[in-house]
């Protein structure tokens, strides 16, 4: 369990941050732990920051330069114009470092100069550049840094200067001249029990919210943006609520769990990221509540896609009302792409996002065959500053593995950024000037919303022959590795270019398969199936056109052709044709050649009704006669009998 | 004010002559566009090749990555890709991955070129630098095995292109349809048995080119390939946990794919099927 006191004894963790003597500690322990970051070179490295971009009138601005040399040691040292600023008495330390690489000396001369800068009235100002003398030449950085100062009081704010007797110049979180002073609660001026003035409302509001998130204690997360692309700087900042009436806060320590970031690389921004910063005082449903800044990250998306950031969460021991509670902070989503395809530079890698500078060294320039040369680069800059960069191979240079050096933190108070610097041994195998090429990084800006090159050429370095008879132009150490891959086919400089969408296939429309392939059976299988159908149709006519039925419809017609005539004799006996036919093909007998009641029981015996059959014979019996008859037909008669045996032909088939 | 209202056949006139006015700059704008964007293309291209040219593999395989990252999908790209790569490691100036990347350039190429010149350089090419990995793996005491080949029926569909099974399997059509017609029709006895044979025969071929075309159809539409592009491709579970005891798959190794989850990879290498890290594969881009 961490028993953590309100607000005073977490918030001004960074005091130290400005003393001298840690100032100096700090570069001492880098100079002496990190003495081969650079090597000599004719050009000097310069970096400028400040500690501060947003200050209020009255406050003090930190600028620092740091110059490292390989020629001489940096000296008068300019902070440049300052406008709106009073420019206090600048510290400087100087340091030398001494090296031997493969029989190589080299020295590098470094000079820190911190000046106060205390503002004086409201407005964006550029400081600097500031100046430093290298050798009898006098070296300036690119450009200024531009520091905005507000109205007094209303500047975000930052951790004091510590109080005087106050002085931790071993970092042990107490002072060694009054160790029992914070063992007493209202001993130190602004603590709570000391008697403080009543706290003043923060109208940011990235403190406010609708409502508390929970009694007593509460935490709270925000993102300053929730669009980025892959490697771009988020800001995740996690605030602690505290009930302004509450005395004591205790968390579970053995519960805490910070957020999930397992897509994002995460760095602090604050200095001390175990300890938070008062962010203010706020009012949220109707109550007062102090917010400190418990964490201020800034995270790096490592691929593109809708990414969370998972909750953060505290189980509460204090106050006993609410032990075992849990708060939680709000779970994040971001949405990350990669960097537009469109324009982007070669050799540009996923994740390099910021804005960055390259310089390089080349330490020395004249040397023998096989021997080796130490090139220095540094990447400098803010962002997602790359861990490796791209070395230009050549035949013959060989690169080996870099030594790696970091200086990353916080750049003001919403910027991570610094330099990595990279420290190659080059062996050169091959006499002569030897062109090592350029280091290049591109980039992406997302304050530009666009790509960017950093580029630094590391020059030709001669290369002598070696003093046993080295051929000028040959690489005989390289030889053993031109066995690698032997007789590699040349290449080409013209592109095939022949498609540049899939290409269509014969087999993928359903046409060709029918045409090509399924036709010849087909039209086999049809010629085949046509000629038994055929056969069997006309076969099927032939049987139709043969049928009693058929024969019916032609005597019907004939019968119907002859009435409609002038010879009642043809009518009469188309009739009786057509009334035989009937017979036939409805009764299914025929009566052709029957005589008298034979005609009748012929009907009678095939299934006709009594009736029918009777009619049916009386009518061909009237037209027998009538046909037969000596005296003239009447050819009204014959058609009244032809109708008569139309009726008698519909009831046969009724019947 | 006075307002001049015109008549309807004027207005509507207007309004085509505005609508054909809009669409003349639109597609006049997207073919400067695409214009410029081929000539970026060539620019890089000839970029690229210049580099490779002058011995400087590492600003030539910035190039030929940003050309494929623009989309540009072309079997030359590819080949000289793969050669930059190459280069790299000939030069002593190898990066842990290149010989990998160097045979997928050389796949890419065989898979998209329809040029057969381009096809046997690039086999060539993938035959040296495979040679080197297995000589690597031998001095490591690892597996040699780099390429498994391929199983008998898709090595036998991928002897002819598709669309030649294509027509293999409409000429044995036709031979059959032909040859059972003449033989129902033929009036010589010869006639008839030469026409019955030939029928006969042309139904096994039918078969076979069919089979063998929808093989390589489904192979096109279906089949995903990747080459192992690190030298530390470890056979994984499908959580992640490397097998024990496993040896890396062979860098420059192509594998088929066969499903994805996270950040891993199912793939078939010869009769092994394990899970790979995705980031140890490089597919390989078809037009089809």
């Amino acid at each position: 369990m961490i028993p953590r006191s309100r607000s005073p004894s977490r918030s001004p963790s960074r005091s130290h941050s400005h003393s001298p003597f840690p100032l100096f500690v700090i570069s001492l322990l880098f100079c002496l732990l990190v003495p081969h970051a650079s090597f000599a070179q004719s050009k000097p490295s310069i970096q400028v920051q400040v500690d501060q971009d947003t200050v209020g009138v009255g406050d003090v601005v930190h600028m620092q330069m740091t110059v490292t040399s390989s020629e001489a040691m940096p000296s008068d040292a300019q902070p440049g114009p300052a406008p709106g600023f009073v420019v206090h008495s600048p510290s400087s330390m100087p340091s030398q470092t001494h090296f031997n690489i493969n029989g190589n000396q080299m020295d590098r001369f470094t000079l820190t100069v911190d000046w106060p800068l205390q503002a004086q009235k409201t407005g964006t100002f550029t400081l600097g550049p500031p100046t430093v003398v290298v050798g009898n030449t006098r070296f300036a950085p690119s450009g200024g840094i531009t520091v905005r100062v507000l109205p007094a009081g209303q500047a975000p704010r930052h951790a004091q200067p510590q109080q005087p007797g106050g002085v931790d110049p071993f970092g042990l979180g107490f002072s060694p001249f009054d160790p029992w002073k914070q063992m007493f609660p209202g001993s130190q001026p602004g603590d709570p029990l000391g008697g403080q003035p009543s706290p003043t409302i923060s109208s940011d509001p990235r403190l406010q919210l609708d409502s508390p998130r929970g009694n007593f204690y509460f935490i709270h997360a925000t993102v300053d943006k929730t669009t980025a692309v892959v490697g771009e700087q988020i800001i995740l900042s996690i605030y602690e609520y505290t009930d302004e009436s509450l005395a004591r806060v205790a968390i579970e320590a053995s519960d805490a769990h910070e957020p999930q970031l397992a897509d994002f690389s995460r760095r602090s921004l604050l200095k001390d990221d175990d300890r938070g910063i008062m962010a203010g005082t706020v009012s949220i449903g109707g109550r007062l509540w102090e917010v400190v800044l418990a964490h201020r990250w800034a995270i790096f998306p490592l691929r593109a896609g809708d990414l969370t950031i998972g909750a953060m969460s505290e189980t509460l021991a204090r106050p006993r009302a609410v032990s075992g509670a849990v708060r939680s902070t709000e779970t994040l989503r971001l949405h990350v792409t990669e960097p537009p395809v469109a324009g982007r530079p070669p050799g540009y890698a996923i994740g390099d996002v910021g804005h960055f500078a390259v310089e390089t060294q080349v330490t020395p320039r004249d040397v023998e065959q096989d021997a080796a040369v130490a090139v220095h680069v540094e990447v400098a800059g803010t962002g997602n500053v790359p861990p490796t960069i791209a070395t230009p191979a050549r035949d013959g240079v060989e690169w080996l593995t870099p030594e790696v050096h970091e200086q990353l933190a916080p750049i003001g108070h919403d910027t991570f950024g610094g330099k990595r610097t990279f420290d190659y041994v080059v062996r050169l195998h091959r006499s002569g000037d030897v062109d090592l090429g350029d280091i290049t990084l591109p980039f992406w800006d997302p304050q530009k919303a666009a790509y960017d090159i950093a580029r630094s050429p590391i020059g030709v370095v001669h290369v002598r022959p070696t003093s046993t008879g080295g051929v000028p132009g040959a690489s005989p150490s390289g030889k053993g590795a031109q066995e690698a891959l032997p007789d590699l086919p040349a290449q080409r400089d013209i592109l095939e270019n022949t498609r540049t969408s899939p290409r269509t296939h014969l087999d993928d429309s359903p046409l060709p398969w029918l045409l090509g392939i399924g036709f010849w059976p087909l039209a086999f299988g049809g010629v085949v199936a046509g000629g038994a159908a055929g056969r069997r149709l006309a076969n099927a006519w032939r049987g139709r056109r043969a049928s009693p039925a058929a024969e019916l419809d032609r005597r019907v017609a004939a019968a119907r052709s002859a009435c409609s005539g002038d010879d009642p004799r043809a009518a009469d006996a188309a009739t009786a044709r057509a009334l035989e036919a009937a017979a036939l093909a409805r009764g299914g007998v025929s009566i052709r050649g029957a005589v008298g009641d034979e005609v009748l029981d012929r009907l009678v015996g095939a299934g006709v009704t009594r009736e029918s059959a009777q009619r049916l014979a009386e009518l061909l019996r009237s037209c027998e006669s009538a046909r037969f008859s000596p005296t003239a037909a009447d050819v009204a008669a014959a058609r009244d009998r032809w109708r008569e045996a139309q009726r008698a032909i519909r009831e046969l088939r009724r019947a | 004010v006075r307002v001049v209202r015109l008549p309807w056949t004027r207005r509507l006139a207007l309004a085509a002559a505005a609508l054909l006015l809009a669409t003349l700059f639109s597609s006049g704008a997207r073919a400067a566009d695409a214009t410029a964007s081929g000539d970026d293309t060539a620019q890089l291209f000839a970029a690229a090749t210049t580099e490779l040219h002058q011995g400087r593999p590492t600003e030539a395989i910035a190039s030929f990555e940003a050309l494929a990252d623009r989309g540009l999908v072309d079997p030359v790209a590819s080949y000289d890709r793969g050669l930059a790569y190459a280069q790299r490691v000939r030069i002593g100036a190898e990066v842990p991955g290149d010989l990998g990347r160097a045979a997928h350039g050389f796949e890419e190429a065989r898979a998209l070129s329809s040029d057969s010149a381009l096809v046997d350089d690039a086999t060539r090419a993938l035959t040296v630098v495979r040679s080197e990995v297995a000589r690597r793996r031998i001095r490591a005491g690892q597996p040699v095995e780099v390429d498994p080949g391929r199983s008998l029926a898709r090595a036998v569909a991928g002897l002819v292109p598709e669309d030649a099974w294509f027509f293999v399997a409409a000429a044995a059509s036709a031979t059959f349809g032909v040859g059972l017609f003449v033989r129902r029709v033929g009036r010589g006895r010869r006639l008839r048995v030469g026409a019955g044979v030939a029928a006969g025969v042309a139904v096994p071929v039918l078969a076979v080119s069919i089979v063998m075309t929808l093989a390589s159809r489904h192979d096109r539409l279906y089949l995903r390939e990747a080459v192992v592009v690190s030298p530390g491709a470890r056979p994984s579970s499908d959580q992640g946990i490397a097998q024990p005891g496993a040896s890396p798959l062979a860098e420059g190794a192509r594998v088929e794919l066969l499903d994805s989850r996270g950040g891993w990879t199912r793939v078939r290498f010869g009769s092994l099927e394990t899970w790979l890290d995705a980031s140890t594969l490089r597919p390989i881009v078809r037009l089809d």
